[in-house]
């Protein structure tokens, strides 16, 4: 946080910078009346007096006089700044609100930003694959993503000069929110969880994997599995903790028989399972060409209605909790029946031969897995594990001397 | 970006480890939030907030309490004490399960510690338990030294953190009491 001398010392020298000198005691003034009567947040108390300020000396709060804001390169701007930057426009979305005119991502040698023109700002839309120079933008910050936002004042040029735009992709490990262009397989796909999907699941490389989704707007193509792509400029989002990879910004390009080793399998979870979910036991699956969901007590698919004729599953889904945190995990039918120690066909013995069914199929389960200590590895599907392989913990005698020997330690004694 | 994306995802509280001397000390309870929904923690004296715990002892007594309401009370035994569990109506899962267990035998609980005040004005913790199953010797070995470690991480953090600190003003906390406790418990299961 910044502290209230900073901002003055901050507003000083951006008034200053246009050729007014201006007393630090004026501008704290200012800004103690709005923060202390008026309660306004400093941030916000910052901008309404650089512009009062701007007003009163009668200034160009963009390009005028002697203070233009000096340009910089995309990938050095911060929240909060006001910047002049010149780039290529790499990719422009429909916006999401009527309030908003455009939104894209521009780019420069050095990085790429989002962009956001505001449709009260009146200014023209930018045209993909151009570049243009913007004079006096301003850095937003926008669930944790840098943005540059076109104002009123911000003017925008075209420049005619079409340079070279060379992006710099990155290891999927390096990816922040923000902009970023990799080469990735796409390794694992997912059904879509809402109508408004075209398409999900996971790309990977050497360094990683990420989550994808493709939105249902615009006239995307999907992508195909075990395929290598280059993805260029694709905004990446982080939701509760993880990145996420949209890939209707930017632009992807399939590369033909070639192959990409991928880093999988890195998630672990040990502890306990404490909990199996009602989705756990025994389940019918969807006969449907990969289709494959779930169906209800009552046979139906989500998608294509009532099903006579179904496969058997057996899954567990579940929580395994290691006193710290408690992790989802989906266990496969094979890691499942080795667990509960039940094969499929006995689970459909019980089923079907017992009048509390699929009851009785969960409830045994339970009672062989729940309150066992568990190592399982797999891969991360945005939260929840998909446990690849999974054994029981056992007893460790080397864990029990070093406890012991922890415990015996006094701390307070080990400080003299 | 959809609804659900955006949407913070319900977070379960995890099952904390602790030894049935230290739960027998704790006796504040608060809740998070003023909702009706907010969860409730019980504060253990060695510095951390538990909405849920895991234990697994002993099962040395199991009682059928009630008319109309049938409920379940059964005493779990670890090598530092005894932990009071106890399921009715509304743990139907976990009172199912301990239907079909006899006593002698180990067993593994997931729950959710209560502190509760008798008309005699005396203190007691109990479990209402979510889970009760069987286990094996071997899984109560690795309990003891799962909440060994657990428990010496509270000790080692004590003081630094904000439960922590909020659990020494209320309970006075000998950190080496817990130790020993710890050590104790230890040894018991030494082969």
């Amino acid at each position: 946080m910044d502290s209230v001398p900073d901002v003055v010392e901050r507003i000083s020298l951006k008034i200053e910078e246009k050729g007014v000198s201006v007393s630090r005691e004026k501008v704290a003034g200012k800004l103690n009346l709005l923060i202390s009567d008026f309660g306004i947040p400093l941030e916000e108390a910052e901008r309404v007096v650089t512009n009062e300020l701007i007003r009163e000396y009668n200034l160009s709060p963009s390009s005028g006089g002697g203070g233009q804001v000096q340009q910089r390169e995309i990938k050095e701007v911060q929240p909060g700044e006001w910047v002049t930057i010149e780039g290529k426009v790499v990719s422009v979305t429909e916006p999401p609100s009527p309030s908003i005119a455009q939104t894209g991502i521009i780019a420069d040698s050095s990085g790429a930003i989002p962009f956001v023109i505001w449709a009260k700002a009146n200014a023209p839309l930018l045209e993909e694959r151009s570049w243009y120079r913007l004079e006096a933008a301003v850095v937003d910050e926008y669930r944790g993503v840098p943005n540059v936002k076109i104002h009123s004042g911000t003017t925008i040029v075209p420049l005619d000069d079409d340079r070279a735009l060379f992006p710099s992709v990155v290891p999927i490990s390096d990816l922040k929110p923000g902009v970023g262009s990799i080469r990735a397989k796409f390794i694992e796909e997912w059904e879509p969880r809402h109508e408004r999907m075209r398409q999900t699941g996971i790309l990977g490389d050497e360094s990683g994997t990420i989550k994808f989704v493709l939105w249902n707007n615009g006239e995307r193509e999907k992508l195909t599995l075990n395929s290598v792509y280059t993805i260029y400029y694709s905004s990446i989002e982080e939701f509760n903790g993880r990145l996420s990879l949209n890939l209707n910004t930017g632009m992807y390009i399939p590369e033909e028989g070639v192959d990409l080793e991928v880093a999988r399998g890195t998630h672990e979870a040990s502890g306990v399972i404490a909990h199996l979910g009602p989705g756990s036991g025994l389940i019918k699956r969807c006969p449907v060409e990969s289709c494959n969901k779930a169906l209800s007590r009552y046979n139906e698919c989500p998608i294509h209605d009532i099903q006579k004729e179904f496969r058997w599953d057996l899954r567990i889904t579940g929580v395994i909790d290691n006193g710290e945190e408690a992790t989802n995990v989906l266990i496969q039918r094979d890691v499942a029946e080795a667990l509960s120690k039940m094969t499929l066909e006995d689970a459909i013995s019980v089923a079907e031969n017992n009048p509390l069914g699929y009851d009785d199929v969960l409830d045994r389960m339970k009672h062989a897995v729940t309150g066992r200590y568990v190592q399982c590895r797999g891969n991360d599907m945005g939260g929840t594990i998909l446990v690849r392989d999974c054994s029981r913990a056992a007893f460790d005698a080397t864990r029990h001397t070093a406890l012991l020997n922890r415990a015996a330690a006094s701390p307070e004694g080990d400080r003299k | 970006m959809t609804e659900t994306d955006r949407q913070a995802r319900f977070r379960r509280e995890p099952a904390r480890r602790v030894f049935a001397a230290e739960l027998r000390e704790s006796r504040l309870q608060f809740k998070d939030g003023n909702d009706e929904k907010s969860p409730s923690f019980v504060l253990l004296p060695t510095g951390d907030r538990s909405n849920r715990i895991f234990l697994v002892g002993k099962m040395t007594q199991k009682d059928k309490k009630g008319d109309q309401n049938v409920f379940f009370t059964i005493r779990v035994e670890d090598t530092t004490g005894t932990f009071f569990v106890n399921a009715g109506s509304y743990q139907d899962e976990a009172m199912r399960q301990i239907r079909q267990i006899e006593p002698g035998g180990y067993v593994a609980v997931v729950g959710k510690p209560t502190v509760r005040t008798t008309p005699d004005g005396s203190v007691f913790v109990s479990v209402r338990a979510e889970s009760v199953t069987p286990v094996d010797e071997e899984t109560f070995r690795i309990w003891t030294l799962d909440t060994a470690e657990q428990t010496l991480g509270r000790l080692d953090r004590f003081g630094e953190t904000e439960d922590s600190v909020k659990a020494r003003e209320f309970y006075t906390t000998d950190t080496r009491k817990y130790r020993q406790i710890v050590y104790d418990a230890l040894v018991r299961i030494q082969p």
